[in-house]
């Protein structure tokens, strides 16, 4: 079954694009410094205009308007300051609520189950961020391109309404450009966007597959079809942009083109020598005033369109953004834990990741009776990790039933309550040994604590450094034995009715198995147990074993 | 200077006509911009004057050159902006288009372990941003020039002002200081954004691999807490950055503001006009400098872009000393009872964590080796180059690595000369040619990055089919059956018997699955009792060959 490439359409994206900025994020306060940065340029041109006025007068005169001249101009610089703050404020509001969202949904899926936990890692971070322009600049820029013309006309019309109508009629060819700009050239430019980030990823893959490019000699090859790729891309990409510079020129004539009408016809109207009568005689304040303002009309529009690219960068971001992010979320149930160990019955079970053709597991049944030990057989690869993460609800239950103590598990109900885990890369943190411990059961007192690791074998290790001895991310200083054992006793320390083992003792030498394989029998007594390995040694501890059988 | 100096020395070199253009554009842009404003200016001023002085004087001011000249001003500025735009991006994208190709070739050629140390996502995604921030450096060749002359072109004009030319160039200059000064404070958060992108990383890997073990102790929400805490420290970082780089935007408008009032008050004595045209110029040349303002800003992520860039590719290229080639050789490992003949048919075995993949990937130059641990005939590996020795093996790997193309892409790799027929043939005995014919587009479709459209155990025989394609003396499969069922399994096994019948080819295996297994007539075991050490060299300790007849009992 040959799935169709996942582009999702454009309209999905818009409304993606939408729906990543949280309700509680406001966006006013940097559209309205954006605002606030038109009333200072229009108070600007009105302080040039009066010191050019109030020239012959002397100095003093000017002074007023020199002051306003000079705090105009500053309060241009505030409140752009503020803006790109308060607008990276927000944008750091929508990343956060976006990457807490990611960071549930990463965290709600089976560790390397599929192969796209890495990308989601990516995700996370680098694809969060991306949306930062988005929210910062070309939101506010948006917001603030269709009232700040609107404030500059209205001071134009004041000084002279006659130029102000000049302004609007220049803005009906700057609109069609605009809107040209915005459509075809949109697409194209979307579409070389699209092209230029292929391109980057063909670069990624080609550094990712170093190891086979190597192993095979097509290095030379590869960076020959690196080299055209690149050559062809710049091509295309030169053609685009010529469009698109073109369209952005457009833009540009038309708003030189509409300045320099206004300062014609302001510099007509004062010598009194227009060819056609006009119901304004304008004076040299009033028609500096309104040529000073002329550039400001066309300067929103102008930051719209430089921050387009923050847009199309954070709409590639959106749609690589998992689709669950952008469905209506289900409520946790609220479940129990069963208070003894429990029968676990898991009939014609299928798992298969989203994004998968063929099933981790399929028409798999088991019977597991209370307060036994089984132990899941096979080679990497067959399964075995799925079964467990299946019951932890980290896997998808795609067809069959599991059902504990006669309870089905489902949406929301999983066995996670009852169970204890061991698994091959134990979570290890920065603190003491005592602090690792107790991850498992909080509310432990020390000696609960102590033992614990007692009897997950620490005991030696208590005698030499004891419960506060210190321990870093990494497990340094602890052997690979160690370090299971810690997992062991959070598995102990937990009141738990159930204990999954995920390949406890791979990666240990045969004394440290055999020695870790005794405590793990002990810790087995009175729970339900599934043990997930290929070890014949740790195997032989089990009531009873099944092996799985990996499908292609 | 650094290989990639004279990496991007060459590329200036090749692009000059490009930069030069672009060059000369932004300083017409700047220049015509500086002019339009100030002519503008005193058009407006001067008009007024004279029509305030009565229509005789009126009808004398000669009005047709300067509004002609604003026309014309305004027409030689958006032409210029236009090609300057296209003639800064056409040198940026044609140097880009040779350093990225240059720079893939230096990882390649780079020590193994250093070059596959890039192979990890995180490296990988560093050096796709790197190039990207060499291309805006391209982009921004042009900036100083816009800058030049306007400054220029704003003391041409001011100069009519006296001493606001003065007042206008000492503005542009504190400017610059500031902006100077303003990039180098930008460094400390743009390296502080690295560090946190990278801490977020590490903390988003170690949970999401834990991830069992979180929902078993109903620490997700602590664990979420933990790596928001990482990602209020990344915040932080991004937001000291935007407020430095909104402190450019602050001192450019400052900067626009105190020139004009300068100008104002110095020009005043020369008349309104004059008055109106220096300051709306010097408004003009200071703004001419944002263009480089800007460049400045990008300054501290250039240089740390061009630093870590720069030690990838000084790393030294491989010189390959072409040596006589190897073509059928045997065997050897230490410890072990002979060599292994080619033709032989071998499994290695060894239990979890004993470095059957890591021996596999140091026969293939994957991994530095060390001298006497393997021998090819009775050369020793480590004084047979490494692309000489990878013509040795076809090879699948553990994690059948694919690239992100099409199957046929991924079957060239294998052997670039191989012809539709020799495709298929390979594609039939990886037990896959129907697969691949009900594609939509055949060979020639899609698979996905690292081949995600295809299911896992796809995977592996495309890459079966890749490394029988390559006219190899050994075959290495790493886990061969990971993923097959046992129907397909047995079709494959039995199509590779077939195969290695006719190619007469040697068989290295690292399988669990004892129905690959019995295909071995030998055992190479690497078990050594006590001995698990993680990332250590290789150890190649007992080999014991055993007969046909003791395999397939």
């Amino acid at each position: 079954m040959y799935s169709i490439p996942t582009q999702p359409d454009p309209v999905s994206v818009v409304l993606r694009l939408k729906s990543i900025v949280p309700p509680t994020v406001r966006l006013w306060p940097p559209t309205v410094l954006l605002l606030g940065d038109t009333v200072a340029g229009i108070a600007f041109a009105g302080g040039l205009a009066g010191a050019v006025v109030h020239v012959p007068a002397g100095l003093s005169a000017m002074l007023p308007w020199l002051a306003l001249l000079v705090g105009a101009g500053c309060a241009r610089g505030v409140c752009a300051l503020l803006a790109a703050r308060v607008g990276a404020d927000a944008a750091r509001r929508t990343k956060r609520t976006l990457r807490a969202a990611l960071v549930t949904d990463l965290l709600a899926r089976a560790p390397g189950g599929h192969a796209t936990t890495g990308t989601l890692l990516a995700t996370c971070v680098d694809e969060v961020e991306a949306t930062d322009g988005y929210v910062a600049r070309f939101l506010p820029a948006r917001a603030t391109a269709g009232l700040a013309p609107l404030l500059v006309i209205a001071a134009a019309a004041l000084a002279s309404p006659i130029a102000a109508a000049i302004l609007v009629v220049t803005l009906i060819p700057f609109l069609a450009a605009m809107i040209l700009a915005g459509g075809a050239a949109a697409d194209e430019s979307r579409r070389q966007f699209g092209a230029m980030s292929r391109l980057s990823g063909l670069f990624a893959d080609r550094i990712r597959a170093l190891p086979i490019l190597l192993a095979f000699g097509g290095e030379q090859r590869e960076a020959e079809r690196l080299a055209r790729a690149s050559e062809e891309v710049a091509r295309r990409t030169m053609r685009v942009l010529r469009v698109a510079f073109l369209s952005s020129g457009a833009l540009e004539f038309f708003a030189a083109l509409s300045v320099a009408l206004v300062a014609v016809y302001a510099g007509f109207n004062v010598l009194g020598l227009l060819p056609f009568p006009v119901p304004e005689k304008l004076d040299l304040a009033r028609a500096f005033f309104v040529l000073a303002l002329a550039p400001e009309f066309y300067l929103p529009m102008r930051r719209l369109a430089a921050a387009y690219h923050d847009k199309q960068a954070a709409q590639t971001a959106v749609e690589r953004f998992p689709d669950a992010l952008f469905a209506p979320s289900t409520a946790p149930v609220a479940q129990r834990a069963p208070e003894t160990a429990p029968r676990i019955t898991l009939t014609d079970v299928a798992i298969a990741y989203a994004g998968t053709d063929t099933p981790a597991i399929r028409d798999f049944s088991l019977d597991i009776a209370p307060g036994t030990i089984v132990a899941v057989l096979g080679p990497s690869g067959s399964g075995k990790s799925s079964l467990l993460h299946l019951l932890l609800g980290l896997a998808p239950l795609s067809a069959g039933r599991v059902t504990v103590d006669g309870v089905a598990l489902g949406e929301g109900v999983t066995l996670a309550p009852a169970s204890a885990w061991v698994g091959q890369t134990p979570l290890i943190i920065t603190g003491t040994l005592r602090a690792n411990i107790a991850l498992a059961w909080p509310a432990a007192t020390a000696r609960e604590i102590e033992h614990a690791a007692r009897r997950a074998g620490l005991g030696p290790m208590l005698a030499v450094r004891g419960l506060d001895a210190p321990i870093d991310a990494r497990g340094g200083g602890l052997s690979g034995g160690e370090i299971r054992r810690i997992a062991l006793a959070r598995a102990l320390l937990k009141p738990s009715t159930v204990l999954l083992l995920d390949e406890p003792t791979a990666h240990l030498d045969p004394v440290a198995e055999a020695a870790l394989i005794e405590t793990i029998r002990t810790a087995c007594r009175g729970r339900t147990v599934i043990i997930a390995t290929h070890s014949a040694a740790l195997a032989a501890i089990a009531d009873r074993t099944v092996s799985l059988e990996p499908h292609a | 200077m650094t290989a990639l100096d004279a990496l991007l020395a060459e590329q200036r070199l090749r692009q000059r006509p490009m930069l030069v253009r672009a060059a000369g554009y932004a300083a017409l842009v700047a220049a015509a911009s500086v002019l339009l404003l100030g002519l503008s200016g005193w058009f407006l001023t001067a008009a007024a004057i004279a029509g305030l002085a009565g229509p005789v004087v009126a009808q004398g001011f000669n009005y047709m050159l300067p509004s002609a000249g604003i026309r014309l001003l305004a027409i030689v500025r958006t032409g210029a902006r236009y090609g300057e735009r296209l003639a800064s991006h056409e040198a940026a994208f044609g140097a880009l288009a040779r350093v990225r190709p240059a720079l893939f070739r230096a990882i390649a050629a780079a020590p193994v372990a250093r070059a596959l140390s890039f192979s990890t996502g995180e490296a990988t995604a560093r050096i796709v941003q790197d190039v990207g921030v060499i291309e805006t450096r391209f982009a921004m060749a042009s900036a100083p020039w816009g800058m030049a002359a306007a400054a220029v072109a704003g003391v041409g004009l001011t100069v009519l002002g006296g001493w606001a030319a003065a007042a206008t160039l000492a503005c542009l200059g504190t400017l610059l200081l500031v902006a100077d000064r303003l990039a180098t404070a930008l460094e400390a958060p743009g390296r502080a954004v690295q560090r946190a992108t990278g801490a977020l990383k590490d903390e988003l890997a170690a949970q999401a691999a834990a991830a069992a073990e979180l929902r078993c102790y109903a620490l997700e929400g602590w664990a979420a807490a933990r790596i928001a805490e990482r990602s209020e420290t990344l915040g932080d970082a991004v937001e000291a950055q935007a407020a430095v780089l909104g402190w450019f935007e602050l001192a450019q408008a400052v900067a626009i503001a105190v020139a004009a009032g300068a100008v104002v008050v110095l020009a005043r004595g020369h008349g309104a006009a004059v008055m109106a045209l220096a300051a709306l110029a010097a408004a003009m040349t200071i703004d001419g400098a944002a263009p480089l303002v800007r460049s400045l800003a990008q300054r501290g992520a250039v240089r740390e872009a061009e630093a870590r860039l720069g030690a990838l590719l000084d790393g030294g290229s491989l010189s390959s000393t072409r040596q006589l080639a190897v073509a059928w050789p045997s065997i050897t490992f230490a410890l072990a009872d002979g060599p292994l003949l080619p033709g032989a048919r071998v499994q290695l075995a060894g239990r979890s964590g004993a470095g059957k993949t890591r021996l596999v990937e140091t026969l293939l130059g994957l991994r530095p080796g060390e001298r006497g641990q393997v021998w090819f005939d009775d050369r020793d590996l480590v004084d047979i180059a490494s692309d000489l020795r990878r013509e040795i093996f076809g090879w699948v790997p553990q994690d059948a690595a694919l690239l992100s193309g099409t199957v046929r892409d991924n079957l060239l790799l294998g052997c670039a000369q191989a012809d539709e027929a020799a495709l298929w043939q390979a594609l039939h005995d990886a037990a896959l040619d129907m697969r691949v014919h009900g594609l939509p587009q055949g060979l020639d479709s899609w698979i996905g990055e690292n081949g995600a459209r295809l299911s896992g155990g796809e995977r592996r025989r495309l890459a079966l089919a890749r490394a029988y394609l390559r006219p190899a003396s050994w075959l290495v499969l790493d886990e061969p059956s990971e993923g097959l069922d046992a129907a397909t399994e047995e079709v494959v096994i039995a199509r590779l018997a077939a195969r290695l019948t006719r190619t007469r080819q040697g068989l290295l295996l690292v399988s669990h699955r004892s129905a690959f297994a019995a295909f071995c007539d030998q055992v190479v075991s690497l078990d050594v009792p006590g001995w698990a050490l993680p990332g250590g060299p290789p150890r190649v300790s007992v080999g014991f060959p055993i007969s046909a007849g003791a395999a397939a009992a």
